[in-house]
């Protein structure tokens, strides 16, 4: 097709030149006349561009622009990715900071009650140590008020016993024969009336 | 066994009712009874009479005052002593004395199984049990 275009342009440039001649040289065809600008070549070499800009743009630049907005494409999506990844890191070191800090708080929280457990725990187990060895030094003084009382009544029924017995001995040798005659008289008087 | 002890407890007490006259024991059917108890020869005689001669040993006890004495004692005493026991029972009763040296002094007068205490051990007894 373009050696066609070619050969009318070459077959077309005589007969434009005569023409030029003949019109007397008006100023746009006196320029391009000037330049050599021969319009089928230039006409020709339009088409030429064209065809070949239409092919070039078809075969060569479409596809080379779809391969670099491909990997424009993919470029972006990686730094998208990138930054994706990068917040959500920060996210999870922000969030494992806070959780950190919220185990500390809770750690810190229990030891503290642990030890407030400890020191009520230390302060009930004194108060009834306490209680019990003064219960314990109750029921030893009251076990000692009875054993006293005890041996108060054990000593004053053996002194009773003693003296009974002392007086019965002393009795039965001092008492003389009369002495019992008349003792017996004032029972026999006194079981009379009974 | 027990049921015999029983009936020979209940024949005792009829023999004894037979034997006592007036609220006294009777020596005469006292008697009667022993050789009622030979002729017949009851079941279980030994249990019968070892509960008769209870029966009549706590009966004659009650007819007399044993009356334990430490020091001299005269007749009048005692038969104060009896006539006071027999007003006091209602019965016949006859005063027996018994010396006692350990009662020191005083008298003390059994009449069954009632007891009146009038000596000096006996107070001096009542003295260390109240102390």
């Amino acid at each position: 097709m373009l050696s066609h275009l070619i050969i009318l342009a070459q077959a077309a440039t005589p007969a434009v030149d005569a023409a030029a001649q003949n019109a007397g040289g008006s100023g746009i065809t006196k320029i391009f006349h000037d330049f050599g600008i021969s319009w089928p070549f230039l006409l020709a070499q339009i088409a030429n561009f064209c065809v070949v800009a239409v092919i070039l743009w078809k075969f060569a630049f479409k596809p080379v622009l779809a391969t670099l907005d491909e990997r424009q494409r993919k470029i972006a999506d990686g730094l998208r990715y990138t930054d994706e990844m990068k917040a959500k890191l920060e996210a999870v070191q922000q969030e494992s900071a806070a959780s950190a800090k919220r185990a500390q708080a809770d750690a810190t929280r229990i030891i503290e009650e642990a030890r407030k457990a400890a020191k009520e725990f230390l302060e009930k187990q004194s108060q009834e140590t306490t209680a019990k060895a003064g219960d314990i030094l109750a029921k030893a003084e009251q076990l000692i008020e009875l054993e006293k009382k005890k041996m108060l009544a054990e000593a004053r029924t053996e002194i009773a016993r003693l003296v009974v017995e002392t007086t019965q001995r002393v009795l039965s040798k001092e008492l003389s024969d009369a002495e019992r005659s008349r003792y017996n008289e004032s029972a026999a008087r006194e079981l009379t009336n009974v | 066994m027990a049921s015999h002890a029983k009936i020979a407890q209940k024949f005792a007490r009829q023999l004894f009712n037979m034997s006592v006259v007036d609220g006294a024991v009777s020596a005469d059917r006292v008697s009667g009874v022993l050789q009622y108890v030979e002729k017949h020869n009851p079941p279980n005689p030994v249990m019968v009479l070892k509960a008769y001669r209870r029966l009549i040993t706590a009966e004659v006890a009650k007819s007399v005052a044993v009356v334990e004495h430490a020091g001299a004692i005269n007749d009048a005493m005692l038969a104060a002593i009896a006539a006071s026991m027999t007003r006091k029972y209602g019965r016949v009763v006859t005063a027996t004395a018994t010396p006692n040296a350990a009662l020191l002094a005083g008298l003390r007068v059994q009449v069954g199984d009632d007891i009146y205490e009038s000596s000096v051990a006996g107070q001096l007894a009542a003295l260390a049990a109240s102390v």
